[in-house]
């Protein structure tokens, strides 16, 4: 058992140690650093396809910039209609399942996306699609500036 | 060896310790699942730094040789003569995005570089076509090894101060806190031990009279 402070005659500390403080300090920043890059608010494909310079604001007050390459990549695969009803950048959700992770789903346009993307059939169960990790690693590639990771309270709780 | 936290071994002490445990190891949950992301993301981006960099290496190699063959066609006077009018700022839109915290910038070429081809076409041959051609691939080939070289080296920079992080967590915040939580109990064991031989001993007492 290791010898209390309070045993060797020392004065007791109800404070917390400098090395402990700013331990916390760390930890609290991390948190707030895994999610501020997430976007303020998604936009539409046909929207963004229409900027000059494709980008949605940040929650730390950046800007994430979406690659033209990438859109018309989205586009070819998507009709008029779709691409009205795809938002971006698609968030990638990390949740207490260490191997796999869930991609928001609003409408149809974003299982035709993976699937396309993956080259696999995937479907959307209540608002998620679901994809091993290994898979992430493909879809990431092809959609890098499209895609943003969201990490969920639900690996917390 | 982890530390005992210098604390009041009081029970209020003991409560604020297990909270603290227990953020610890919420935090240390997310801190893991990061660096398995930017572990996963640092892997993909040095492979395609590797086959960024092959490209534009290959790029750069035609390139001069289709230069090389126009320059030796037209002439080198005549094909600076032409070039003189191709020159040209290429734009580069220039941005970042976030990659599970890190900054990482964002570069593309913009437009089909058609605007570099302003030579004489009838003065010219397709050799030099051939080389404004490759110089515009190569430029994308730039502005593609320039982000992800940058990337790179950044997400391998998070990768080590997260290490770092993951590593006091695991080794240090969490154990030290374990460690006093078990004092504390051990602690207050011992106490209600002292407690109840005190009372046996006043029953005792009590009961001689």
């Amino acid at each position: 058992m290791p010898k209390s402070l309070q045993d060797e005659g020392r004065p007791i500390q109800s404070g917390q140690s400098l090395h402990e403080t700013v331990l916390q300090h760390c930890l609290a920043g991390e948190l707030r650093v895994v999610n501020a890059g997430l976007p303020q608010r998604l936009k539409r494909l046909s929207d963004l396809l229409d900027e000059e310079y494709p980008h949605v604001p940040c929650n730390d007050g950046s800007t994430h910039l979406f690659k033209r390459s990438e859109l018309k990549y989205l586009a070819s695969m998507l009709d008029a209609d779709e691409q009205k009803t795809l938002f971006l950048p698609m968030l990638i959700e990390l949740g207490e399942n260490q191997a796999e992770v869930a991609i928001i789903c609003q409408a149809g346009a974003e299982e035709r996306v993976v699937s396309r993307a993956l080259d696999m059939p995937v479907t959307c169960e209540h608002g998620r699609i679901r994809i091993y990790r290994p898979q992430l690693a493909l879809l990431r590639r092809k959609l890098r500036t499209t895609t943003a990771y969201l990490f969920s309270a639900r690996i917390v709780a | 060896m982890p530390e005992l936290i210098k604390v009041r071994p009081t029970k209020i002490e003991l409560v604020k310790l297990k909270r603290r445990l227990s953020l610890a190891k919420r935090v240390q949950k997310i801190v893991k699942d990061r660096l398995s992301i930017l572990t996963m993301e640092f892997l993909q981006t040095a492979r395609d730094t590797v086959e960024a960099k092959r490209r534009s290496l290959d790029e750069f190699s035609k390139l001069y040789k289709a230069l090389s063959i126009a320059a030796g066609y037209h002439g080198y006077m005549a094909l600076e003569k032409e070039l003189l009018a191709t020159e040209a700022d290429p734009r580069i839109a220039a941005g970042s995005r976030n990659v599970a915290g890190v900054r990482i910038p964002s570069l593309e070429l913009v437009g089909n570089g058609r605007k570099m081809r302003r030579y004489n076409l009838t003065d010219t041959s397709s050799w030099l076509d051939r080389a404004a051609q490759l110089s515009e691939e190569s430029l994308r080939a730039i502005a593609e090894l320039a982000e992800l070289q940058r990337s790179f080296e950044l997400v391998a920079a998070e990768i080590n101060r997260t290490t770092r992080i993951s590593n006091a967590l695991e080794y240090i915040v969490i154990p030290s806190f374990q460690v006093t939580i078990n004092y504390l109990n051990m602690k207050f064991e011992e106490r209600d031990r002292e407690e109840k031989a005190r009372l046996k001993r006043v029953k005792v007492l009590v009961a001689r009279g």
